[in-house]
């Protein structure tokens, strides 16, 4: 206790920009190491099975999340009950805590994967599969589905972890996780040839593992809290805790599914699979340089959360302008990059020329005004930050859903499959100009309240 | 000092817990803790009393978000929110068991009784009172008519035990988890103080 109270006090007095450093440096490692492992992942897909796999892939991307959303749910419910439990020292309850959360996700991970096997073709359907892709999409989702159990659980114990007063090893988890998993699609895809089930079967074989190691660190009996009999029966109270906390965060997650989807949808009928594979491409491209940034508004979040709580709006403001600065500066690199060597960063996704074209093309429009993306995500960060949750959603979800679907609907009935792609920049922009008045209405208010 | 007593009161919106705890505290020579709490609280955690306020005896929906970063799926924050209502709560509970350590007191609400289930010399009250009382209360106190005490008062209690609820495990309200129920609306405020001060000192054989 005596620890985290000093933690807390340096946050209030430290100098800003070494405390950002400090809390957001291991976010960006984690953040990175995971967006380092989606690009190997699909470079090796795309490199040696083929551009229709690399579009089938990112068929299955919203699938993927849709399951991770469920594990999210349970993972971040149960935690925060947890970490609430043994804040109170009330070790008993914590540990049935513990147990409800392996039946719980034993439970929704098999219904998961049940349904979804029973379905998985009309799903995939839905989701935009093709004749082409189709088969690959399935053949991923089939090896993918039957691990589901693990991932949820892998997930589940992580987040756990962190709850228990163990960052670090949740941390070590996930690198791991993510390292075994490049050196196994590697061995699998590259090596072994086993195609695009080969790096199905490289992320449930990383994942159990790291279960394996999650589950011996909980069952460590000198450990408060560790598996034993008799916690593991479901009681309604906890249940309904665990559901409570979660659904929000699951409804957040489950949102950008839909979007994914629809995406995925408009870009197959207005660009067929290639399109897609395109777009799956331009996504990782995205990713690793927003990776970054969600590394920095991480390491801001307790920074400005703890200066706002203490009325040090100064120092709170600083840190903002700051986070916003290294952000943007990141995003500049990636999109000077993106506009001066889009075919060289699509090559080292795929050698087909077709998917070459559509993607160097579909990164430079995707990306065309990147650089505002830093300050919008930022600046909805803060938000969430401070305790001001709704704002904060209406910002995250003002972009996906009341801009770019609507976007993405309307502009290729004029403009084709380059109308898809320019839904992106357009509704990047106009979030952004959503989010500056109102960042500056409330400094406005911190001024007041400065008087 | 050794026979320090603690005195928990919960209470259903105007029954007049309040006052009772009061009441209470100044029999026993006890400090009273009803919204100094938040004080406290802020205290402890650096934060100003605003935000306790702000969350005090709440549990909103969207607020679970808190702990989660928005754009990023599954992962979960690296750092833990300290404005998730959950760690304010832990905020408040240890300035409550600071405050249980100095001296004898009297908590009303915001689940000491939980917090403090191991302390000893503990004794648990529930207050409640008919709700044509409660109605009649709330009326005088804030001077609005009968409907909107009504609303006022089933709206203010599904909060309450939304909270208790959540971060204890039990049920407000629910008689087995207190040491001593009563109706504060048979035999008056002044009579049931006296009522629950008599059975607080044949508790601690004072």
């Amino acid at each position: 206790m005596a620890d985290n109270r000093q933690a807390a006090l340096a946050l209030g007095t430290k100098p800003v920009g070494q405390l950002l450093w400090q809390y957001a440096l291991p976010a960006i490692v984690a953040m990175t190491a995971s967006s380092l492992y989606n690009i190997i992942d699909r470079a090796m897909i795309g490199q040696v099975v083929g551009p229709e796999a690399i579009a089938g892939l990112g068929i299955t991307f919203p699938f993927m999340n849709l399951s991770a959303a469920f594990g999210a749910a349970v993972g971040v419910g149960s935690s925060t009950c947890i970490s609430v439990k043994l804040g109170q020292k009330d070790y008993k309850t914590a540990e049935h805590l513990l147990g409800n959360t392996v039946t719980l996700n034993l439970i929704i991970g098999f219904l998961f994967m049940a349904i979804s096997l029973l379905f998985l073709d009309p799903i995939l359907r839905f989701f935009g599969a093709s004749n082409v892709t189709l088969p690959y999409a399935r053949e991923f989702m089939i090896v993918i589905l039957l691990g589901n159990m693990i991932t949820h659980m892998y997930f589940g114990m992580n987040a756990v972890l962190r709850a228990a007063g163990k960052p670090k090893h949740a941390m070590y988890s996930v690198l791991f996780t993510v390292g075994m998993n490049i050196l196994l699609v590697v061995t699998f895809v590259w090596w072994f040839r086993w195609g695009i089930r080969g790096a199905a079967l490289a992320t449930v074989t990383s994942q159990s593992m790291a279960l394996c190691w999650q589950l011996w660190l909980f069952s460590d009996k000198k450990e408060l809290l560790h598996l034993k009999r008799g916690i593991y029966k479901l009681k309604s109270n906890l249940v309904r805790n665990i559901i409570a906390i979660g659904i929000s965060p699951f409804l957040m997650n489950a949102t950008s599914c839909v979007i994914v989807i629809f995406m995925n949808n408009q870009f197959v009928r207005y660009g067929g699979d290639m399109a897609v594979g395109a777009y799956s491409i331009a996504n990782s491209v995205v990713m690793v340089f927003f990776m970054f940034v969600i590394g920095i508004t991480q390491g801001m979040q307790p920074i400005v959360g703890y200066n706002y709580g203490a009325e040090k709006y100064d120092r709170m403001l600083r840190c903002l302008w700051l986070a916003i600065a290294c952000a943007t500066v990141i995003l500049l690199v990636g999109w000077s990059l993106s506009m001066l060597f889009p075919r060289q960063i699509a090559r080292i996704f795929t050698t087909d020329p077709t998917l070459l074209e559509l993607s160097a093309r579909g990164i430079k429009i995707d990306m065309l005004v990147f650089f505002v993306v830093g300050s919008q995500a930022t600046i909805t960060n803060f938000f969430q930050s401070i305790g001001k949750v709704k704002v904060s959603i209406f910002l995250s979800l003002s972009r996906q859903l009341f801009l770019l679907l609507p976007m993405a609907y309307v502009f290729p009935m004029w403009w084709d499959l380059d109308g898809v792609w320019y839904s992106m920049p357009v509704s990047d922009f106009g979030s952004f100009a959503m989010t500056i008045p109102m960042l500056l209405w409330y400094m406005k208010k911190f001024k007041k309240n400065d008087e | 000092m050794t026979n320090k007593i603690i005195i928990n009161v919960g209470r259903q919106l105007g029954s007049g817990g309040h006052d009772i705890g009061r009441m209470l505290a100044l029999d026993f020579n006890a400090k009273y803790y009803d919204r100094e709490l938040l004080n406290l609280a802020a205290k402890e955690s650096g934060f100003s009393e605003k935000i306790f306020e702000q969350n005090d005896e709440r549990k909103g929906f969207f607020r679970g978000l808190l702990n989660v970063q928005t754009p990023h799926l599954s992962g979960g924050s690296l750092y833990k929110s300290n404005f998730s209502q959950e760690s304010l709560f832990q905020f408040q509970s240890d300035a409550i068991r600071k405050a249980a350590e100095e001296g004898s007191c009297v908590f009303v609400g915001r689940c000491a009784d939980y917090i403090l289930r191991d302390y000893p010399n503990v004794v648990n009250i529930f207050i409640t009172a008919s709700m044509k009382y409660r109605i009649q209360q709330i009326m005088n106190k804030q001077h609005i008519e009968a409907v909107a005490a009504k609303k006022f008062i089933e709206q203010g209690e599904a909060k309450r035990a939304a909270y208790y609820n959540y971060y204890t495990g039990k049920k407000w309200g629910h008689a087995s988890s207190y040491d001593l129920c009563v109706d504060s609306s048979v035999l008056g405020l002044m009579e049931t103080e006296k009522l629950i001060a008599t059975f607080i000192r044949k508790r601690f054989d004072l």
